[in-house]
């Protein structure tokens, strides 16, 4: 299978951990994976900014990936694939916005492919690629961890966007997890926001976020937690021990993302997935990971 | 040379605002036929209709032409005063100026008198056309269905049957009794729900005019008003109904345990068992799904066969199939409640702590399954804080638009009851978006509640979570205070609104019955007709036709009999005459027209001619709806659609083509 | 006494997508549930009355509507399909044309794009035993940027004022 993968702005400039893993990962299921090139931030801090052209930066992503001439196309970030998303929506209905973008596009021959599907990593993962055939290809399973995920804000909101899972209950990453053996748990935090957004304004904030879900996290037990999102990685691996100040408790917690677990189980070495760039302690977490 | 009075209506402003009546009435005048026109504010009222039956006397009119707001609304009255001044009625037409012009061209009266002018020329031409007709009368059943056995079912079975007439009252459930026999007090007067209804529940089984079948569901309707033919399946029991005493003892020895559906679900019963406490009839009923015997199809257990003294007991009763002929239908169906595990956020489902309105009803009720006693499912004890939240699923459009109507009341009546049950010992808290008491009593019984240290909270929270001890906290902004509360119940009660049932479509398809967009029954007009449906001799009454509390339930049933029962007061009702008719010697047997009909109205007849045999359609006037099909699909043109005819609707085409007029932005 | 300004309302109903986005009955859940309300104190019921009534000029000039997490919670509950989050998005956009309380973050950030079509630079890490690696040392391919006729462009956007 091929996809035409956009990596968005974070991961391509301190996120590497992110891409290194889907690297690796992801053709050992058979996947190939074809870079857009020459690519443009999605837009998203530009939607506070000015609305058209933060649209049209994300439509010209679409373009971008028209021009690659694939059907599919992954965004491993949750603000790029929310933003990118909603472009594609204005841009379908064909109003005054959508024609708008589809001519400013046309001033650079760029065009958006109306069947193009737009994929997040744990959608991509859990309904094109199947449970059943990442089983197959397993050689290390997981067992003996016990994980909590955290997917994020904006792959399950707003619901009537069409979104990677079931906002009020999703748990496609929790079986992504399953799948390769580990154990996850419920917990009544799971829908809380890493707080990433505010480290743009009030870093404050955003670190007391952070910081307060992963102390409940520790209180729970687990020995990790899975993340999918380059801003919930910056928040909750790079700014753990900034955030342990603002909650006034020691924050301990290995924060890993998923395609890096994905790597361990399909036994790809750890230094091939970055594991040595997480700030969190992840040396906690990979003895646990049976031989 | 037909003579036609023209009359233009001013509607008040609602026509007069946007259309030029005087252009309009000037215009008339200069069409040919038109011997008489006028104008005046409200032609429906006393003197309008007094100016056209003096001209109609004076002028010796041959049609009448009033040009006016839709037919829907006033031709009716309109028929009756031409017939009252010796004018066939259908020699009228009405010319819609306000739905189809003025209320939509509001922007462009220029226009609008223009597309008046077109109308009233077409009308005019109509009129010239027009044949007189007659109603038709048909024998009328005076027996009477009522559909749901609640207390809307109940209470018009009961005006029926006084009032002279038969009534057959179809319940699904193995007792009558409905929502309101699982309530434990109604509000605004904390009456005892049982206590008022079952006197009439009893009053129901006793009357001699009322046939009751409960397990029973309506199968099939054919027919038409006066003469509906309905079959009607009564579902095994497996009791004899004459035999059981209501003794219960086979539900003691029963070993198999179901959810008791009457509960909730927050109790057990077994698979024998008498439906409710207060059961009308009091006879068991074995669930076919869960008797060990039915299930498997063996001659298991029979543990209640050997308790049973009255030997009522039969594993071998068989469905009924009964077939009776009723004059009019009452639809009673009622509503459900809004299922709360669709809104995963407040943990309905997830969390033994949170429950529904309805299954706190139960909790209350002295009959319920904690005895009347206010206790937290998960461990039994009684709550400190309880917590009641509003507009779980209603008023909400993920799910549904409508105000439920009871749910404000019903909360504020638990909260009172927690109180008077509870004492001081307990935190009551109200999170609601608006408080709606708007009924004969209600604001006072609002106040009630206010004076009873009830915590009300001017804000909905967005989700209650619950720790891994299984405790629960959420936090709630009261718009009030401006603060954020951060609350930790131990029971929360989430007022669910009333939807319509999940087979009203099925409901509809059977009755012939359209539904509204909020999903209830419809009415023909929610202000004006708020009981009838579009089918003539279907009624509704209660909360099938959108959700009510008691006191509009009952005020409806009874409205909906008196309807029925003015209907088949005289044992014969009256039918337009707005129906097909097959012209014999036109029709080529070709039977294109019978599939057609969605209302089965055409019949297939024979004779034999010269030896050979000879098929021809003909109209059941009875069942025909006017609806036109036929005409359409007919292909020698044999079937002509009275009032309706192809001469008549070409003439109003042609007429409106006429002007050279054709233009504008189209 | 406090004055609406139907006009700056109007210039924020342009920015929605529909009519239904401010639809706003007061219901509060989504203050209830607002990520940035303990700590930031933002009330998106608060906000959707304000803009309901016209009071959009200090809504604009204001701190508050920079405190927005964009989590989607209010979007995903709202019962009436109001959108805070789209409010408060058309809301920082006035405030951007009106050149008010713009947080630096964002205004970096665009310029960043405007000259290498990304967000953010290209950041070192260094891990836990003092190892410092980039693009270059991880052996990851090189970012190539937009082509020339993107920047020219996206300025002729930005400068725009469409609505």
């Amino acid at each position: 299978m091929k996809t035409a993968v956009f990596w968005g702005c974070r991961i391509l400039t301190s996120q590497y951990a992110y891409e290194m893993s889907v690297r690796e990962a992801f053709p050992r299921l058979n996947i190939e994976l074809v870079d857009l090139r020459e690519t443009n931030c999605c837009g998203d801090p530009v939607k506070s900014v000015n609305d058209l052209a933060a649209n049209y930066l994300a439509a010209r992503v679409l373009a971008l990936a028209n021009v690659a001439g694939l059907e599919n196309l992954l965004i491993p970030c949750n603000r790029c694939h929310f933003v990118i998303t909603e472009a594609k929506n204005i841009v379908e209905k064909n109003g005054r916005l959508g024609q708008k973008i589809a001519g400013l596009l046309m001033e650079e021959g760029l065009e958006c492919n109306p069947n193009i599907k737009v994929w997040h990593v744990i959608d991509f993962l859990h309904d094109l690629v199947g449970l059943d055939n990442i089983k197959k290809f397993l050689q290390k399973p997981l067992k003996g961890l016990k994980l909590a995920t955290h997917v994020g804000c904006q792959i399950i909101r707003y619901s009537d966007l069409g979104r990677v899972d079931y906002a009020e209950n999703p748990l496609k990453l929790d079986e992504l997890v399953n799948a390769l053996g580990a154990e996850t748990v419920d917990y009544a935090e799971k829908l809380d926001c890493c707080g990433a957004n505010l480290m743009h304004s009030h870093s404050d904030s955003a670190f007391s976020l952070a910081g307060t879900k992963i102390n409940a996290l520790q209180n729970l037990g687990v020995d990790g937690l899975v993340v999918s999102c380059p801003d919930c990685g910056l928040m909750f691996d790079f700014k753990q021990k900034e955030a342990e100040t603002r909650v006034g408790a020691k924050l301990n917690l290995p924060v890993v993302y998923y395609s890096q677990l994905l790597g361990l189980a399909l036994d790809v070495e750890q230094e091939k997935l970055g594991l040595h760039l997480n700030q969190s302690p992840v040396d906690q977490l990979l003895p646990k990971v049976s031989p | 040379m037909p003579k036609i009075g023209v009359y233009v209506c001013h509607c008040g402003l609602n026509i007069a605002g946007v259309v030029d009546i005087e252009r309009v009435v000037e215009y008339a005048k200069g069409l040919p036929d038109v011997a008489v026109t006028r104008n005046y504010t409200y032609m429906c009222s006393d003197l309008g209709q007094r100016m056209i039956q003096e001209d109609i006397k004076s002028h010796k009119l041959d049609g009448v032409v009033i040009a006016t707001c839709s037919p829907a609304m006033h031709e009716e009255t309109f028929r009756r005063a031409v017939a009252e001044a010796g004018l066939n009625p259908y020699l009228l037409e009405i010319v819609n100026l306000r739905e189809h012009v003025s209320w939509v061209h509001s922007d462009m009266p220029d226009e609008a008198t223009e597309k008046a002018k077109d109308l009233v020329r077409m009308g005019v031409v109509r009129a010239r056309l027009l044949e007189p007709l007659e109603k038709s009368k048909v024998h009328a059943e005076r027996r009477v269905l009522v559909v749901g056995g609640g207390i809307a079912g109940i209470q018009a079975s009961l005006d029926l049957a006084d009032a002279g007439l038969e009534v057959i009252l179809v319940e699904r459930a193995p007792s009558i009794g409905g929502r309101m026999a699982q309530l434990d007090k109604t509000f605004p007067t904390l009456d005892c729900s049982a206590c008022i209804l079952t006197p009439k529940m009893v009053d129901v089984v006793k009357h001699p005019k009322i046939e009751l079948l409960t397990n029973s569901e309506v199968t099939e309707v054919k027919g038409f008003v006066g003469n509906y033919e309905v079959s009607i399946t009564k579902k095994p029991r497996y009791v004899d109904e004459k035999k059981c005493v209501g003794c219960e003892l086979c539900t003691k020895v029963c070993p198999v345990e179901v959810a008791d559906e009457f509960n909730e679900g927050l109790s057990q019963t077994r698979a024998i068992s008498i439906y409710s406490p207060h059961a009308v009839p009091k006879i068991a009923a074995v669930n076919p799904k869960h008797c060990l015997r039915l299930k498997y199809d063996k001659d298991v257990c029979g543990k209640c066969l050997e308790a049973c003294e009255a030997r009522a007991i039969n594993f071998k009763q068989q469905p009924e199939t009964i077939q009776v002929k009723v004059g009019a239908i009452i639809l009673a169906v009622g509503s459900q409640v809004f299922d709360a595990s669709k809104m995963p956020e407040f943990g309905y489902g997830h969390h033994k702590n949170v429950v529904s309105n309805i299954e706190f009803e139960r909790i209350l009720n002295a009959s319920g399954p904690t005895g009347g006693q206010i206790l937290c499912p998960s461990n039994g004890k009684a709550p400190e804080t309880v917590v009641l939240v509003q507009c779980v699923g209603s008023r909400d459009k993920r799910f549904h638009e409508h105000c439920c109507r009871v749910g404000c009341m019903a909360t504020l009546k638990h909260a009172i009851l927690i109180r008077e049950k509870l004492g001081k010992d307990v935190n009551i808290y109200v999170c609601f978006n608006d408080m709606r008491a708007f009924g004969k009593g209600y604001d006072e019984f609002y106040r009630r509640a206010r004076d009873m240290d009830i915590n009300l909270v001017a804000g909905l929270p967005s989700d209650i979570r619950s720790k891994a001890d299984g405790s629960l906290y959420f936090d709630v902004y009261d718009k009030g205070t401006n603060k954020l509360l951060e609350i930790r119940p131990d029971l929360v009660v989430l007022a669910n609104g009333l939807v319509p049932n999940s087979d009203m479509a099925k409901i509809g398809e059977l009755f012939r019955v359209s539904r509204s967009a909020d999903g209830f029954l419809l009415e023909v007009h929610p202000k004006l007709r708020p009981l009838e449906c579009a089918v003539a001799g279907v009624f509704l009454a209660g909360a099938c036709q959108g959700p009510k509390d008691i006191p509009d339930a009952v005020a409806q049933a009874s409205g909906a009999a008196a309807k029925v029962i003015d209907l088949l007061a005289t044992g014969e009702v009256e039918l337009e005459p707005l129906k097909a008719v097959v012209d014999k010697d036109l029709c080529s047997g070709c039977r294109l027209c019978e599939p057609v009909c969605p209302f089965v109205a055409i019949e297939m007849k024979t004779e034999i001619v010269d030896g050979a045999e000879r098929l021809w359609a003909e109209v059941v006037e009875a069942m025909c709806q006017g609806c036109g099909l036929c005409v359409s699909a007919c292909p020698t043109n044999a079937i002509k659609m009275r009032h309706y005819t192809n001469e008549q609707v070409i003439a109003q085409v042609q007429a409106a083509c006429a002007t050279s007029k054709v233009g504008g932005d189209g | 006494m406090a004055k609406a300004n139907p006009e700056s309302l109007v210039k924020v109903l342009a920015r929605l997508s529909s009519r239904e986005l401010v639809n706003c009955f007061q219901c509060i859940k989504c203050t209830s549930g607002c990520t940035a309300l303990k700590l930031l104190e933002l009330k998106p019921h608060e906000i959707m009355k304000l803009v309901n009534l016209g009071f959009v000029d200090e809504l604009a000039a204001s701190d508050i509507i920079w405190t927005c997490v964009t989590c989607l919670k209010c979007v995903q509950r709202c019962p009436q399909k109001a959108s805070p989050y789209h409010v408060i998005m058309a809301l920082r956009n006035l405030a951007v044309e009106r050149e008010a309380k713009v947080p630096e973050g964002y205004l970096k950030a665009v310029s960043q794009i405007l000259e290498t079509g990304l967000a953010e630079g290209a950041q070192k890490v260094v891990t836990k035993k003092m190892e410092t690696f980039d693009r270059k040392s991880l052996k990851l391919p090189k970012v190539t940027p937009p082509r020339e006729g993107f920047q020219p462009l996206l300025v002729k956007i930005m400068e725009e004022k469409s609505y």
